[in-house]
């Protein structure tokens, strides 16, 4: 029994790293994540906020002045504009909520840069009518380089309104709209000529029992109407579900798109209660997929082991080994002798071919799959190796082995026989926005800056290399099928 | 009396909308505006002053094009944006920045909009001409300016025979009869020399009769068969200008001298500069002082006054006012530092010295302080109205909101708590702005004038509005017609069971058998006897129960409703599904039978839950609910859909007894 334990144990240990971000992620009503000088960052409900170096690891130290709840963070130019509810949305009084923005040239509170301007005023709740101004997110429209803030809660409406980009101020003249009804937390996004409001569906605060979860409706204008997917409008408390509990989380709240590279986009949220950390509210960060113009949070990848499938030709990546023929007591299919029992046929196993393999280096290559040993891929995450914003890195072995995918120098690839640790054994797995993959060594042997642009690629049915990635080309995309 | 009867009623007659406050263009410059009514429109020519740009004279005058503005409220004014710029001038300097006061007048279905620039050759002001086919342009530029005019504000009286004169500045005050094209003097042009030895040639005369001093802006209109010249003036050597007129029995003078429109500026804003206007009935002066830049008085902006004459045709003095003309509906935001009257010691200053054009506030130094503001419209406001205020402070203090006078009736008022240890929210908000709202304690009528009143610690005020709840239900009299549903089918008219208060601090207790063991209660409740009943049409196609709470229950949060409504059908409706969302937990009982429940932590979502296929019988069929929430704002939206979801709304609602 005691290896069992143990093995339910490292079970656990690895669910709970490849959860979540690691470190001390802690936060409620995230903002959109926000980059500067290369680090990561989000603020939260109260003053603070998390810092991250990679993107998978987070802490604490981030600085907001001004407290209250819900902001967001927006690069607009060389200068960062904060967005923030300065009241707490009924819990330190009433509704008489006010949002502010204020501007940072840096988000790292040890530049000089770091200096927040004095917070302007840009809307209010009166605290009679049905509305509570807080919980602000901005959109700064790519198409006519417009600036909108929607913001509101459950109390009352969701509300849009029009700020001045080069100022932060409202739009003079502007007047408040009513956009949606039934959520808070809401974030407006942009793509591919519609716009999506995102908000927060049912109950929050209430620990593992909070229900938040995430919706979504989408208009050809900004102003709206905005229709979920059976045409129901959210000002009639329309939505579709984005995100909800999952993976040992609970209630996730307050989506942000981060876009990191061309069909590379993640979703940012808080989940209300970590079940693996003690029920603490944390940051969660998903692959955001796109299904038919709709957003669709991906699955954390947690590794396995599986066929590695090009999307090119769907050919599974292989060691460059020998084929072994599986003996079989053939049946003319013509002449079946029906009163026979079945009888199943075993994997070939790995044991009755390693032995013919080459003992250094492998290459590899694409072939027709056939669930053999030399195509089994298994992915474990290393969270000590760091990460990026959706996970640690991964070793890739050929299942059962220590025997590791690499990336070499002259951009190709190739099994080393242990794993080492080497930093072209450490690949980035991201999720693409149309449920593909791209894998990406985190370096190239001989380049000094880590490696941002060669994925595994194929360059030819048969034959992976790596290249450039190109979001437009199924070379680039790659698929994890179960044994 | 009689003239004061008479203001009333015509302040009355244009209760609906003028609520002008000075200055009336409020983010830009206006100066010199001319203001003319075409088509029973106000239509603003000013010149448009604007910061200096470098190379060019910082403490000057400086302006490169004219925008036209225009009201048919004197209120609400559209920027028609730019209609001429100095670059487009054909004889024009391109870096002039002498786009001084304009005028713009309609002949003949033509507007002619004269204006002055700088000549590219020469020196001084010629005045020019564009020709347009509408009030707001597009103006076809003249190639040259008018021959033998030499000066600036030009300003044209079209006389009831339709001759054409025009004024200018230059050397003095000058007038000369326009040909019919509009575009040159009908009389021959002298020659002149000049000093540097040359000829020019100068057309029109020196207007007679006007007194010595500086003089500028000429100004003239036709009232009563009197012609008025009228002009800034500046009476006192080193004084500055004031506004004033001469009349006479004919268009080009001689002029009798007749005094002062408008004294000085008492900042000694250097320069003034009008036009007077019949409206609607009631005369107007357009002026301008320089309140967005008060260091500076080359940056001016317009306001306007009423203004008015006595019997024999002489005009009475204007003082400038911030508080301008017109009424102010209560449902605007009313500026109150625009005031009409203020108390010693009270003050104004900039909500942002570097940002001007965001307005100003009022400080009311302590007790005892106050400000009024004249002729707003509060009949706008129902019983349920509220007030809003932004305000300052520094410490704890209080206002009051009064009618009439600084002793008068209270409408509201204003604790301003800045500073407390509510629970386990401390708040510290000296200095902030904050929004405020708060009920009415007294709604008047009519128009009436507003006095804020400080009541303890000193308290700055940037604007009061006043606002209407929304209509969330309209009482439905026993007698009434029958009721349909909505268009899209939604079940507006309930009658409604004041609220049982429940404690309930989380939402999540709502599970089935609660609510069953809750409701079951509720069924049981009759809809007539002790606990009252109201019978209501909702003003929306979700039925806010949390406002019928606020205003007919002992709590807003934590209640338990009942409701009930009649369903009448010519005839049985078959495969219908009762389709509803509530915020939170709800059941619904068609002829006392249960069809539906939505238990849980509810929002309320349009068809958020159906039952199962029904029949609504022919004849009555009752339809009841209970709803049950604890914080958040309770609502419910009902209706009948069909197989495809669609709504069903061939049946009415009679009357619930």
């Amino acid at each position: 029994m005691k290896t069992s334990r143990y093995f339910l144990i490292a079970l656990c240990m690895q669910a709970l790293s490849a959860e979540a971000q690691i470190g001390q992620p802690y936060i409620h009503d995230p903002s959109t994540l926000a980059e500067c000088d290369g680090k990561y960052y989000t603020f939260g409900t109260g003053g603070g906020g998390l810092i991250s170096d990679d993107g998978w690891a987070w802490h604490g130290g981030a600085e907001r002045p001004g407290g209250g709840a819900a902001p967001d963070v927006l690069k607009i130019g060389d200068r960062y504009l904060i967005i923030y509810g300065a009241t707490g949305g009924g819990l330190g009084g009433g509704h008489n909520g006010r949002i502010l923005t204020m501007w940072n040239r840096s988000l790292d509170p040890r530049s000089p840069d770091f200096h927040f301007t004095q917070p302007v005023e840009v809307c209010a709740s009166d605290g009679l009518e049905d509305q509570d101004a807080i919980d602000p997110g901005l959109l700064l429209d790519p198409t006519t380089g417009r600036l909108w803030a929607s913001y509101g809660t459950y109390f009352g409406s969701i509300r849009l309104i029009e700020l001045d980009p080069t100022t932060g101020e409202r739009v003079r003249g502007n007047v408040e709209k009513d956009i949606a009804i039934d959520c808070e937390a809401t974030d407006l996004i942009y793509r591919d000529g519609w716009y999506y409001l995102l908000g927060t569906h049912g109950t929050c605060c209430d620990g593992v029992n909070s229900t938040y979860n995430i919706v979504v409706g989408r208009s050809r204008s900004v102003e709206g109407p905005y229709l979920d997917n059976v045409g129901r409008d959210m000002l009639h408390g329309g939505g579709r579900m984005v995100i909800a509990a999952g993976g040992r989380m609970c209630g996730p709240g307050h989506f942000g798109r981060t876009v990191i590279d061309e069909g590379v986009e993640v979703m940012s949220c808080h989940f209300e209660a970590d079940f693996d950390r003690s029920g603490r509210s944390v940051l969660g960060i998903r692959p955001l997929l796109w299904r038919n113009g709709w957003p669709v949070a991906g699955e954390r990848f947690r590794g396995g082991t599986f066929e590695i499938a090009s999307e090119r030709r769907g050919y599974a990546l292989e060691l460059a080994v020998d084929f072994v023929r599986i003996q079989q007591e053939r049946e003319r299919f013509w002449n079946m002798d029906l009163s026979k029992p079945l009888k199943a046929i075993p994997d070939q196993s790995l044991e009755e071919v390693i032995g013919a393999w080459p003992k250094g280096e492998i290459a590899v290559r694409c072939g027709d799959y056939m669930f053999r040993p030399h195509q089994l891929w298994t992915l474990t995450p290393l969270d000590e190796r760091g990460g990026y914003l959706s996970n640690p890195y991964f070793k890739i072995v050929i299942a059962g082995t220590d025997r590791a995918l690499a990336a070499t120098a002259d951009l190709e690839l190739t099994t080393t026989p242990s794993f080492t640790g080497a930093d072209e054994q450490l690949w980035r797995v991201e999720q693409l926005t149309d449920g593909t993959f791209r894998l990406m060594p985190k370096r190239i042997p001989g380049q000094q800056e880590p490696n941002t642009r060669y994925v595994l690629y194929s360059a030819a049915d048969s034959t992976p290399t790596l290249a450039e990635y190109d979001f437009s080309s199924d070379n680039s995309k790659w698929t994890f099928r179960d044994k | 009396m009689k003239p004061k009867f008479f203001a009333l009623g015509l302040m009355l007659g244009l209760c609906a909308g003028i609520h002008a406050q000075n200055p009336i263009i409020r983010d830009q410059f206006a100066a010199d505006p001319t203001a003319r009514v075409f088509n029973n429109r106000v239509y603003v020519y000013p010149s448009h002053d604007i910061p200096a740009p470098e190379g060019q004279r910082q403490d000057w005058f400086c302006m490169a094009d004219y925008h036209v503005f225009s009201s048919d409220n004197l209120t609400d004014w559209t920027d028609h944006g730019v209609i001429v710029a100095q670059e487009q001038v054909p004889w024009g300097k391109v870096d002039g920045y002498s786009m001084w006061a304009p005028d713009c007048v309609e002949k003949d279905g033509r507007y002619y909009f004269y204006f002055p620039d700088a000549p590219r050759a020469g020196r001084g002001f010629a005045i020019g001409v564009a020709i347009g086919e509408a009030p707001t342009g597009p103006f076809r530029l003249e190639a040259e300016p008018i021959r033998g005019v030499a000066g600036i504000d030009p300003c044209v009286l079209i006389d009831d025979d339709g001759a054409a004169y025009l004024y200018w500045s230059g050397m003095g005050i000058r007038g000369a009869r326009l040909k019919d094209n509009m575009t040159e003097l009908a009389d021959e042009l002298q020659t002149v020399a000049t000093p540097q030895g040359g000829t020019v040639q100068v057309g029109g005369r020196q207007m007679e009769g006007l007194p010595e001093g500086f003089k500028e802006g000429p100004f003239a209109f036709k009232r009563d068969g009197w012609y008025y010249l009228t002009f800034p003036w500046v009476r006192h050597e080193n004084g500055t200008e004031t506004l004033a007129y001469a009349m006479a029995r004919s268009p080009l003078g001689p002029w009798d001298f007749k005094g002062i429109i408008m004294a000085e500026h008492a900042n000694r804003c250097w320069t003034n500069h009008h036009s007077i206007v019949q409206f609607k009935g009631q005369w107007y002066i357009f002026y301008h002082h320089n309140d967005y830049s008060p260091q500076m008085d080359k940056r001016r902006s317009a306001r306007i006054e009423r203004i008015g004459f006595n019997t024999d045709g002489t005009i009475q003095e204007v003082k400038p006012t911030h508080r301008g003309v017109g009424i102010t509906a209560a449902t605007s935001r009313i500026e109150v530092d625009r005031y009409s009257a203020l108390s010693q010691g009270a003050s104004l200053a900039f909500v942002d010295s570097l940002q001007p054009f965001r307005g100003w506030f009022v400080s009311l130094p302590g007790k005892g302080a106050w400000v009024s503001y004249t002729d707003v419209d509060v009949s706008c406001l129902g019983a349920d109205a509220y007030v809003v205020a932004r305000l300052r402070a520094n410490a704890n203090t209080r206002l009051s909101i009064r009618e009439a006078s600084v002793k008068g009736k209270i409408m509201a008022e204003v604790p301003v708590t800045v500073e407390s240890q509510q629970g386990a929210f401390r708040r510290d908000q000296r200095g902030q702005w904050l929004t405020l709202a708060l009920p009415l304690s007294a709604v008047p009528k009519g128009c009436i004038t507003l006095v804020v009143t400080c009541e303890g610690e000193a308290v700055d005020i940037d604007w009061l509005q006043f606002k209407n709840k929304p209509l969330y239900f309209m009482p439905v009299d026993a007698k009434a017609a029958a009721a349909k549903p909505d268009e899209r089918g939604f079940i507006r008219r309930w009658k409604l069971m004041e609220p049982l208060p429940q404690d309930i601090r989380s939402n999540t207790v709502f599970t089935d058998s609660w609510l069953r063991g809750k409701f079951a209660q509720a069924q049981q409740l009759p809809t007539s006897g002790k606990r009252k009943w109201h019978t209501l049409e909702s003003g929306d196609y979700n039925v806010r129960l949390f406002h019928f709470a606020e205003k007919w229950g002992k709590q807003a949060y934590g209640n338990l409703f009942c409701g009930t409504t009649v369903i009448e059908s010519a005839e049985d409706i078959e495969g219908v599904r009762l389709a509803a969302g509530s915020n939170g937990a709800s059941i619904w009982w068609l002829n006392e039978e249960e069809v539906l429940l939505l238990a849980g932590d509810r929002r309320m979502v349009e068809d958020d839950g159906v039952s199962p296929r029904l029949t609504l019988r022919k004849g009555r069929n009752t339809l009841r609910f209970a709803l049950v929430n604890g914080p958040g704002l309770s609502d419910f939206c009902v209706r009948f859909v069909d197989e495809r979801g669609n709504p069903v709304t061939d049946y009415s609602i009679p009357s619930i007894k």
